[in-house]
């Protein structure tokens, strides 16, 4: 009772700074890594929604590799499966922890087109011939989603999804591949009008 | 001891003094040495069991790579119960074992200990013994951990027959440690308890 008493004969102003110091530390409490319980460095969230200090997380993935769960819910949980949180202004401060891995990538996945699907493919007038751009596009396309390229250049003409942000390397390998593919296809199609 | 560990080790601490548990007298931890690697805990006895009114020691050991790996948890005090072994103390609970999580801390270990007497698992013993009275004879196996919690643990004493059985065999030359390890295993037969130890 008497701790009780001291606090309400507090001034105003006393009062207000306790609050706010409560409120300053349940904020920052909602903001700590589960692992080491510190405000989140690197900060990375869980698909369940549960935030973690990357170096924590990654430390915490490399003992349980053969079955990785979250440390908080037990939900499955992989690398590629958690997204960084990039705050503002963060990127300055030197973290002790550099020397582990690197946060994984945050993913971009583009917005749905705003046109239709691959309207550029109308531009056949007779029915014979669609059809047998169909069936010589067909190996093309299987090629294309394993590699995850895109169709080269005829096929951005035509309004295809632009692939994602790539480096140099891939870029200069998938001009080569498609010039490759948009080869055989006019062999292909040759063969099928010589034929 | 690495540095997270550390770190982890100070801020549960804290948060078990700050926790409401604490206050009720249900939960306590502290240091037992300064590097924070060795620690002793104590919960209650949960109420309505057979370890109400008792106070159980903990012997809580870090790990260099906590919190990764578990904390290891023994019992000091001596208890009778199915998931712990009456003569060491070791305890049997996924969560120590396979089913640790980083987000784990001491605070919800001790509690999950406190939860683990208040519902014992005998069908995934650590001592057989116990957990077969547990199984056959739960009445029996009540009023044994009853007498342990007693004896070991600060508990009350209501049971007069197992002091004076356990009196007659202190009669004999026996330590009543031994004595009640003995009586416990043979279902408080004094004939049986007699044949075990000295033959």
């Amino acid at each position: 009772m008497a701790a009780v008493d001291a606090k309400s004969e507090n001034t105003n102003e006393g009062n207000k700074s306790d609050e706010e110091d409560e409120k300053e530390k349940s904020t920052s409490s909602s903001f700590e890594c589960n692992i080491c319980l510190d405000t989140a460095k690197d900060a990375v969230i869980s698909m369940c929604g549960h935030l973690f200090c990357w170096p924590c997380l990654h430390q915490w993935l490399e003992t349980r590799y053969s079955n990785p769960t979250c440390p908080v819910c037990k939900a499955a949980i992989s690398k590629d499966k958690v997204i960084p949180l990039y705050g503002r202004g963060s990127s300055n401060q030197e973290d002790p922890r550099e020397k582990l891995p690197p946060r994984p990538p945050g993913q971009r996945s583009e917005p749905e087109p705003q046109h239709g699907f691959m309207p550029g493919f109308n531009f056949g007038d007779g029915e014979g011939f669609q059809f047998h751009f169909g069936i010589g596009a067909f190996p093309f396309g299987l090629f294309t989603s394993f590699n995850n390229f895109g169709f080269g250049g005829g096929a951005h003409a035509a309004g295809m999804n632009i692939p994602p942000v790539q480096t140099p390397q891939e870029m200069r390998d998938e001009r080569f591949l498609s010039s490759v593919f948009m080869a055989m296809a006019i062999l292909f199609l040759l063969w099928l009008l010589w034929v | 001891m690495a540095d997270i560990a550390v770190q982890r080790i100070k801020k549960e601490l804290k948060e078990v003094i700050e926790s409401d548990e604490i206050q009720r007298c249900n939960i306590f931890v502290e240091l037992a040495d300064d590097d924070y690697q060795d620690l002793r805990g104590k919960i209650a006895g949960p109420s309505d069991t057979p370890y109400e009114g008792g106070t159980f020691h903990l012997e809580i050991k870090i790990p260099k790579s906590y919190p990764f790996k578990p904390p290891k948890v023994k019992f000091l005090t001596r208890i009778w119960h199915p998931n712990i072994s009456s003569a060491t103390g070791a305890i049997c609970l996924d969560i120590l074992q396979d089913e640790w999580a980083a987000s784990m801390t001491l605070r919800t270990v001790l509690l999950s200990l406190q939860a683990l007497l208040a519902a014992a698992e005998p069908d995934d013993p650590q001592d057989e013994m116990v957990a077969r009275q547990y199984r056959n004879n739960y009445p029996l196996f009540f009023k044994t951990a009853q007498y342990w919690t007693y004896f070991h643990a600060g508990g009350e004493n209501s049971n007069s027959e197992f002091t004076e059985k356990v009196q007659s065999l202190k009669d004999m030359g026996v330590s009543d440690t031994r004595a009640l390890i003995a009586l416990s295993s043979c279902n408080w037969e004094m004939l049986q308890a007699v044949e075990e130890i000295f033959s």
